[in-house]
């Protein structure tokens, strides 16, 4: 459209100096030395993510208002937000870059909000009738049984899975209080993922009801069955009658099977399932002591989890370690041994040592051991090799046994809901591309989040559709001209007195005000989300507005390649290369 | 309608019968009594037009440049330094071809101070692409004003319309004024060629390299190549309307004579008593009165001269190291002629000092005695 | 984070001839998207003479008047009145001037103009220097700065001129300073001069890579530092004395800006200590002029 003139006599320029015509045909792009370009990168929270979640995506979804859009995008990754937005331990946080600002974004709240406004729309997924292609049955109905059980239900699988126990959920329902998850937001997401088709045969234990020889229909097989088995503390004494593990105690509990217990508890250990039996004989009216040999700084429970059990009564003595269980008059003594806090470990931790002859006794009702779980091996099948209490997978979580996977708290020393939730989410993935005869190495590496070990199973369901440049967005790449200092959401927790009266829950979901202001917080480090900041500040009019997912590109034909669309992007969603020449 | 008036009143009165729409001018002696006058004609409501008080000479012809270029019909008036500082405006109001009309009373630039006639002031703009039209008298200043602006708009250039300080500009004469309605029917209202339109935006005076620049410089020669003929018509058209014409020089005196005075302004007016006092004592002169100065009316002259021996030129201005600008003009209009007879150049009247019937004479007198002049100047009534 | 709204309208066309990262570029931009098409815009001699290109060319989509370097409120002021005698009350004039063209050699006609209270919107694009010509000291290039006339060996001796009190004791209805980095505060200040009747002065400052000697992706950058620094604070003046101070919650200290500008790596922590003196100075005063 731009013309250009080219006067060859004096007769045919007009008298005065007046313009003809614009520049558009100064293609001021030839000026370029260096050229920006829009780049979907990887942001911290994600590539944190055990379970993968598009956490800037659906946070952005919430930032405009669109919760619907927020809750397909964490349904695309993982069917259990209402459980992770409760129970995770939120590794995204820590590494959220607002951190370094002023607080990080309260994720696990925004995730744990959208799980409550998705499970009020309708349930119809209409995928029940739908034809499958193969078999696949899934030991064990934890989240890492569920979570490959949704995926493959998706892909369009026919999935089983089987459960020893009479309820479904594993861990989720047998280790977890429920006033940290209500069971009907549990259930709910259970049935969100049946919803999809997939059969749950509850009560039938491998090596028992069922072997893997009976599975032969099954194309493939994913074994999750956890760890649930109590590990000892190896002290004399520890066999005797009465003296219960941590989590058989919770199980128990959460089978609703009644149980007598005295009024003076101890328990003994310092993780998460340490602090939940504490805090639940709290809420059964007994006294809860927590026995712990290093100090409060070693503590492998979460911080808030220990400081939540704090305020409800719960006492912790540190640095204190048995070495002796007594039986005495109905009573258990307990003989600890003082430590004081030595050299770091291979853990990270300054190892405890024990103080000679500062021997104490301590004389309670009961002794709960909460020193950690470890893996029932006694019913795997043959086959399956195993390593430090772990079943060993390949990366791709396949097995010795041809078609036979493995995930969850099974083949990890990372026990955490969301890593089980990947590790289902993995083995669903190269389950499918061993189905369908592809590499299924390939597959995982193809769709790591950042560096992995996070994947994304949308770019594994739709590829080319968002390509994602594995680069973690770091601090320093940010803008933080355009951030201003804002405080961080919090849930508000009911009060002390009221919630150890009960198995209630205690941490209440954000208002959608707070879901607003707290999304509005998020830096969407490395997501462009069309802010117009490169549009705005653009001096050559070379910002083009085109609306796909890169909503923006950079018109070559005039950009001089200033930078300055680079420097202002607040999220470090734009990248700057030399031209090539 | 005959009035006794100034000429800075003939000159409002110019401006009032040419419909001028936009006014911008800073007050200098001896034009103040021109933008007195405009002011009152429009405080008392006698005249529609926007009078910018500016605060300089050089804004009071950028706002006309700003003015013109929005399409309406403008004026100014300013003498001596104001012209002076204007000088930057002028070569763009040219360059723009902007049809702005000037009135300049001549007067002297300083140092030192002096704030009386002398012509060095507006023929130090000659390079400026600017029309220039000198007046005799009172009436003719009027009816010049009116014919400034149909030459402008006609061939897109500014013209300068020059009258003698104090002379002209504080001395009442009668002066026949037309009616607005007569002038209307000669003087259309002005119809711009690229005017301001917001719904078709351009710029203007776009910078221009060395390309085009040369073409653009052409076509203000070419412009002002047409003002004879231009200038000619309007004149004719003039006279048949209103019985005055004045062309673009006058020549007066003995058909066929041998030696002639040439001169502008209102020393015309002197030289005409002389030349007639010694036509009739039965010498062969006559005189040739220089009204349009820009662009040099060579053919005209050339054509008046004929017959003529010697030339003798009145200078009331100063090229310093050549001499009156007039004599060096016309030298350069003969040049490229067969008859060549030689030039007289003096110089007089400098800084408003009256050039006497005496002078004039001597003037004659020295052109007759001498067949050549002692140098490029003669210098007139100078304190030997 | 909101998204930042500029009106939609490109009143500046592509392949101009604006140096990369040229600050002025993006004030064009988002003053002619503010002010829209019903404008007429004059321009004396500043880099805008040359940056929407050479004849027959020009970028500019709305009607511009080239004019001389000393003439832009005078030019306007003309524009203004055959706009008037037209009956044109709606199209607005403006002048776009640079610093040269308004703090040195445009003052006068701008003072007159203001004087006069011309109906006219004067912009002045101010880049502390006369960058057009290759980076010489103008009366708005900041104390100690390096310009080509004044060099490192001796750097500039006087302060910058302050316009803003020059004009608002000219007591025109509006007067406001502005820069790019604050493209809603820009467009908003444009938009409210375009509503008011009488002489509007924006101060408009714009950083310019080149001259300034610092990369040209930090442009923004710069421009938001001025103000964060308070070397450059924004602020609107009413009728002269009315001030209201659009205060920067996150100030940093002039160091912040010194420092990525090469005009100022000669700067001594002497000097350096001095100008953060100076700028509290002016801060407290202007502070003052806010409170009456």
């Amino acid at each position: 459209m731009s013309k250009q003139f080219q006067f060859k006599s004096v007769s045919e320029m007009p008298m005065i100096s007046v313009s003809l015509g614009d520049m558009e045909w100064n293609k001021t792009g030839a000026w370029r030395t260096q050229r920006p370009f829009y780049e979907d990168k990887t942001p911290p929270c994600s590539a944190a993510c055990p379970a993968g979640n598009d956490i800037v995506a659906f946070i952005q979804k919430i930032a405009k208002g669109d919760f619907e859009g927020a809750w397909n995008i964490i349904k695309e990754e993982n069917p259990f937000p209402g459980v992770c937005g409760r129970v995770c331990f939120h590794p995204c946080e820590s590494k959220c870059n607002r951190g370094s600002f002023d607080e990080p974004i309260a994720i696990h709240a925004l995730e744990r909000f959208v799980a409550g406004f998705g499970s009020r729309l309708s349930k119809n997924t209409g995928k029940s009738g739908e034809k499958r292609k193969e078999k696949v049955a899934i030991i064990g109905s934890g989240p890492a049984g569920m979570s490959c059980a949704y995926h493959l239900a998706r892909l369009h699988h026919d999935v089983t899975v089987f459960e020893s126990l009479p309820l479904a959920g594993g861990m989720l329902r047998m280790g977890i209080p429920s006033y940290r998850l209500p069971r009907e937001v549990l259930d709910r997401e259970l049935s969100g993922i049946e919803a999809l088709g997939v059969k749950i045969q509850t009560g039938v234990a491998l090596g028992e009801d069922v072997r893997l020889e009976d599975l032969k229909n099954y194309r493939a097989i994913f074994i999750s069955t956890g760890a649930h088995r109590s590990r000892g503390l190896q002290i004399p004494g520890e066999k005797e009658k009465g003296i219960l593990g941590g989590l058989d105690l919770l199980k128990r509990m959460n089978l609703g099977k009644r149980m007598k217990l005295g009024d003076k508890i101890a328990i003994i250990g310092g993780g998460n399932t340490a602090i939940d039996v504490a805090r639940s004989v709290i809420r059964l009216g007994k006294k809860a002591t927590i026995l712990y040999r290093r100090s409060r700084e070693e503590m492998p429970a979460f911080a808030e989890e220990i400081t939540e059990a704090l305020e409800e009564g719960v006492k912790i003595r540190y640095l204190v370690n048995p070495i002796r269980l007594q039986q005495k008059d109905g009573l258990k003594r307990l003989e600890c041994l003082r430590m004081e806090l030595g050299e770091q470990d291979e853990s990270g931790r300054r190892k405890p040592v024990p103080i000679p002859n500062s021997n104490l006794r301590i004389d309670v009702d009961h002794v709960i051991v909460a020193a950690g779980e470890e893996i029932e091996a006694s019913f795997l099948p043959e086959g399956l090799e195993k390593k430090e209490g772990i079943v060993l997978t390949r990366r791709d979580a396949s097995t010795g046994i041809k078609g036979v996977f493995a995930g969850g708290d099974l083949t990890s020393t990372q026990r955490t809901v969301a890593h089980a939730i990947g590790s289902g989410k993995k083995a669903a993935m190269a389950i499918d591309a061993f189905l369908e005869g592809k590499d299924t190495e390939e597959a995982i590496v193809q769709h790591l989040v950042g560096e992995g070990p996070s994947l994304s199973i949308f770019r594994y369901l739709h590829p080319g559709e968002r390509p994602r440049n594995p680069h973690i967005v770091p601090f320093e790449e940010l803008n933080m001209d355009y951030f201003e200092l804002a405080k961080r959401q919090e849930e508000s927790k009911r009060r002390v007195k009221e919630r150890i009266r009960d198995f209630n829950e205690v941490t209440s979901t954000l208002t959608e005000d707070a879901v607003l202001e707290e999304a509005g917080r998020c830096f969407g480090c490395g997501t462009c989300n069309e802010c117009e900041n490169c549009y705005v500040f653009c001096p050559d009019v070379s910002i083009l507005k085109s609306g796909g997912i890169l909503s923006h590109q950079v018109d070559y034909d005039y950009c001089k390649g200033c930078g300055i669309c680079f420097t202002e992007c607040p999220r470090g969603a734009i990248s700057l290369k030399e031209e090539a020449k | 309608m005959k009035r006794v008036i100034t000429g800075n009143q003939a000159v409002a009165y110019g401006v009032i019968l040419s419909r001028v729409d936009v006014i911008s001018a800073y007050p200098i002696t001896p034009q103040t009594t021109i933008v007195e006058e405009l002011s009152e004609l429009i405080a008392s409501g006698r005249l529609k037009t926007k009078f910018l008080k500016v605060e300089s000479e050089h804004s009071a012809m950028a706002a006309l440049i700003g003015a013109s270029t929005g399409g309406v019909r403008t004026f100014t008036a300013t003498s001596s330094h104001g012209l002076a500082y204007m000088h930057e405006m002028l070569h763009w109001a040219s360059g723009a071809r902007l049809p702005i009309v000037l009135v300049n009373v001549n007067r002297a630039l300083g140092a030192p101070w002096n704030i009386w006639g002398d012509q060095s002031d507006s023929l130090s703009q000659r390079d400026t692409g600017w029309i220039q039209l000198y007046c005799e008298n009172n009436q003719e200043v009027l009816d010049t004003i009116v014919q400034a602006y149909l030459i402008a708009e006609t061939v897109r250039l500014p013209v300068m319309v020059v009258l003698d300080a104090f002379v002209l500009s504080h001395t009442a004469e009668a002066v026949e004024i037309p009616s607005i309605e007569e002038v209307d029917s000669i003087l259309p209202p002005f119809c711009p060629d690229y005017p301001i339109d917001t719904q078709e935006p351009r710029a203007y005076s776009v910078i221009t390299t060395p390309d085009y620049f040369l073409e653009f410089r052409y076509k203000v020669q070419k412009a002002m190549e047409q003002v004879p003929e231009v200038a000619k018509k309007v004149d004719d058209e003039f006279k048949a309307r209103f019985g005055r014409g004045y062309g673009a020089i006058e020549r007066y005196g003995k058909e066929g004579a041998k030696v002639l005075l040439m001169t502008s302004g209102t020393v015309t007016s002197t030289s005409r008593t002389v030349i007639k006092k010694l036509v009739e004592k039965g010498l062969s002169v006559a005189g040739i009165k220089i009204k349009r100065f820009r662009p040099f009316p060579s053919e005209e002259i050339c054509e008046a001269i004929q017959g003529a021996k010697k030339i003798a030129v009145i200078d009331r201005n100063l090229s310093a190291g050549v001499g009156g600008i007039f004599a060096q003009e016309l030298r350069a209009s003969l040049y490229s002629r067969e008859e060549r007879p030689p030039v007289f150049g003096f110089v007089s009247g400098l800084g408003g000092r009256d050039i006497t019937p005496e002078l004039i004479e001597e003037a004659i007198q020295y052109t007759m005695e001498h067949p050549q002049p002692e140098g490029d100047i003669v210098w007139l009534g100078l304190k030997r | 984070m909101n998204k930042v709204k500029v009106p939609i309208a490109e009143n500046l066309g592509h392949g101009h001839l604006a140096c990369a990262g040229c600050g002025a570029a993006v004030a064009m931009r988002l003053t002619l998207k503010a002010l829209g098409e019903k404008t007429v815009m004059v321009f004396p001699a500043s880099c805008w003479s040359i940056v929407p290109g050479f004849w027959p060319y020009s970028s500019y989509k709305i009607t511009a008047v080239h004019a001389g370097f000393v003439t832009g409120a005078a030019t306007a002021s003309g524009v203004r009145a055959a706009l008037d005698v037209r009956g044109d009350d709606e199209t607005l004039v403006a002048v776009w001037a640079g610093d040269g063209g308004t703090f040195d050699i445009g003052l006068q006609a701008l003072s007159g103009a203001a004087e006069r209270n011309e109906d006219l919107l004067y912009i002045c694009n101010d880049n502390e220097g006369y960058m057009n010509t290759g980076t010489q000291r103008s009366s708005a290039t900041p104390l100690l700065a390096w310009t080509t006339t004044t060099p490192v060996m001796q750097p500039k001796e006087n302060p910058k001129k302050d316009i803003m009190a020059i004009m608002a004791d000219h007591h025109i209805p509006y007067a406001a300073t502005a820069t790019i980095a604050y493209p809603e505060d820009l467009i908003r200040k444009l938009e409210k001069a375009r509503s008011i009747r009488g002489t509007r002065f924006i101060h408009l400052f714009s950083p310019c890579p080149p001259g300034w000697k610092m990369p040209s992706e930090q442009t923004i950058k710069i421009s938001r530092l001025a103000v964060r620094s308070r070397i450059f604070p924004l602020y609107e003046i009413e009728n002269g004395r009315f001030y209201t101070i659009q205060e920067e919650t996150r100030v940093v200290s002039v160091k912040e800006y010194l420092k990525i500008q090469g005009r100022f790596s000669h700067l001594t922590e002497k000097d350096i200590e001095m100008t953060q003196r100076n700028t509290d100075d002016a801060w407290e005063r202007l502070q003052r002029k806010a409170r009456c």
